[in-house]
């Protein structure tokens, strides 16, 4: 029933110039979903994982503190004036090689994957990014508030969590949404060092067969449905956690 | 190889071809950006026109760029054009770097027609009535009075813009260009020394850094003016 479908809808598409004959290849076929699963995959790890580089770096850039403060404005300004390929580069082919290395003196292997790479530097790149929307949010908050708060003895941490944080989530969402509308499409880079996402395994099929078009339009329509599912959630969570009187 | 050369000489002799490999990205860049610039203010100009078809025509348009990842755009112009372009006898070859300029320039429009959409709409309506109200026609009133207004507006995300392509030129070298990652990676291989490769990829971050960080503090600047006037 399926076969019949799929072969009908290659059959269609055939005059339109368009030869979508790999997915009737029940091992290319595998491979695409395997890459779109892993690009899901990327995109559902590396989502909480940049959220939470994004606060800790808005805590260390808010905290008041120099030694606090200044690596974490140098490490937001190198992260966000710096090719997300180099910095990929730099992780992969220089910190990997030199953990490898360390490695082997110990006669073990390297437990680190291009994976688990892909994952650290986007998760580090976009959070600085949040990081700069989450401080602005935290700077906005008003002074009265904060007052209101240390006088009913709250100390600084329970002030940047409970009321610090959720305020400036609020007023940093529209921005955060935009950083991770970019996350999505920034998880492609991890086909530049073989980790099997959905533009990687599109590689390997347009080599053999030449469908680059036909590859590139599929590739174009799942990255369009992704991030139209992070910006309807956006939506969602804007209207959800919408406070009256305060915000947009 | 003499294996007598610290990592630091090797760096000295791979500068030429590392400085050059960095004017490709920074040829590319500004190719990129010109041609999206002016293929955006068009796009941007027909999403304001009044006929629907223009409107829905330039939407497509930039909801397709804009969402989708620079990566898989450079993919597309690279491999699905042709290599060489003209008709039948004019053969003129379409080299890769050309492609990539292409490729860049098409998320560049997209960003360049909403950038351009956002400036006209900050500016508020009244002025047009007024503007109106002097007997001038639409077409002056956008050139005499919106115009200037939305250029000032336009600069500093267009620096941003201009900031963010800058970075994507790295992307080329996945598709064969010998930009400065390319060349990082030949000296890399030529090499094969553990601290000459930490040493060359620490220096492509701190020349990438170098270029796009003053940019970003410039428009900073920029930002801060015009948000006291």
């Amino acid at each position: 029933m399926a076969d019949a479908l799929l072969h009908g809808a290659v059959a269609a598409l055939k005059p339109l110039g368009l030869n979508y004959a790999f997915v009737l290849d029940a091992g290319e076929r595998a491979a695409f979903l395997r890459g779109m699963g892993v690009t899901l995959e990327l995109c559902i790890a590396v989502i909480p994982g940049s959220l939470a580089v994004g606060v800790a770096l808005a805590a260390a850039l808010t905290s008041g503190r120099a030694w606090l403060a200044l690596p974490a404005r140098a490490f937001v300004e190198v992260t966000r004036n710096t090719p997300t390929l180099v910095q990929l580069y730099c992780a992969f082919l220089v910190l990997n090689m030199l953990i490898t290395q360390q490695f082997r003196q110990f006669g073990a292997g390297n437990p680190l994957t291009p994976f688990v790479w892909v994952f650290i530097v986007v998760s580090l790149h976009k959070g600085a990014f949040h990081a700069e929307a989450l401080r602005a949010g935290i700077q906005a908050v008003p002074p009265a508030m904060l007052e209101a708060a240390r006088s009913l003895g709250f100390g600084r941490a329970h002030l940047l969590w409970r009321i610090e944080l959720p305020l400036a989530l609020r007023f940093a969402l529209p921005s955060l949404v935009n950083n991770v509308v970019d996350l999505v499409k920034m998880t492609a880079v991890a086909s530049a060092i073989a980790v099997g996402d959905v533009t990687y395994e599109s590689i390997m099929i347009w080599t053999n067969r030449d469908n680059v078009l036909e590859l590139l339009l599929l590739i174009l329509l799942y990255f369009g449905l992704l991030t139209w599912a992070v910006a309807r959630a956006g939506r969602w969570l804007e209207g959800r956690l919408r406070m009256p009187g305060y915000g947009q | 190889m003499n294996p007598s050369m610290t990592a630091l000489e090797h760096l000295w002799q791979w500068s030429p071809a590392l400085l050059r490999g960095m004017g490709a990205n920074i040829g590319i860049s500004l190719l990129a950006v010109a041609l999206g610039t002016l293929a955006g203010l068009l796009v941007g100009a027909a999403s304001m026109s009044h006929a629907t078809v223009l409107q829905h025509a330039t939407r497509l348009w930039v909801q397709l760029f804009r969402n989708a990842p620079v990566l898989v755009l450079i993919y597309f112009t690279t491999y699905v054009f042709p290599f060489e372009i003209g008709p039948a006898v004019w053969r003129l070859p379409f080299p890769d770097w050309l492609k990539v300029v292409l490729g860049l320039a098409l998320p560049t429009s997209a960003n360049v027609a909403e950038i351009f959409r956002g400036a006209v709409q900050s500016i508020p309506s009244a002025q047009w009535e007024a503007a109106q109200s002097l007997a001038m026609r639409r077409a002056q009133v956008f050139r005499v009075v919106i115009l200037p207004q939305c250029l000032r507006r336009m600069l500093p995300p267009w620096m941003n813009l201009y900031a963010s392509i800058a970075m994507s030129t790295s992307l080329a070298s996945l598709v064969g260009v010998h930009d400065l990652v390319d060349t990082a990676q030949i000296a890399s291989n030529t090499v094969a020394r553990t601290d000459f490769t930490v040493l060359v990829y620490g220096a492509i971050l701190a020349l990438f850094f170098a270029y796009c960080y003053p940019i970003a503090r410039f428009t900073q600047a920029l930002e801060k003016r015009h948000a006291f006037r």
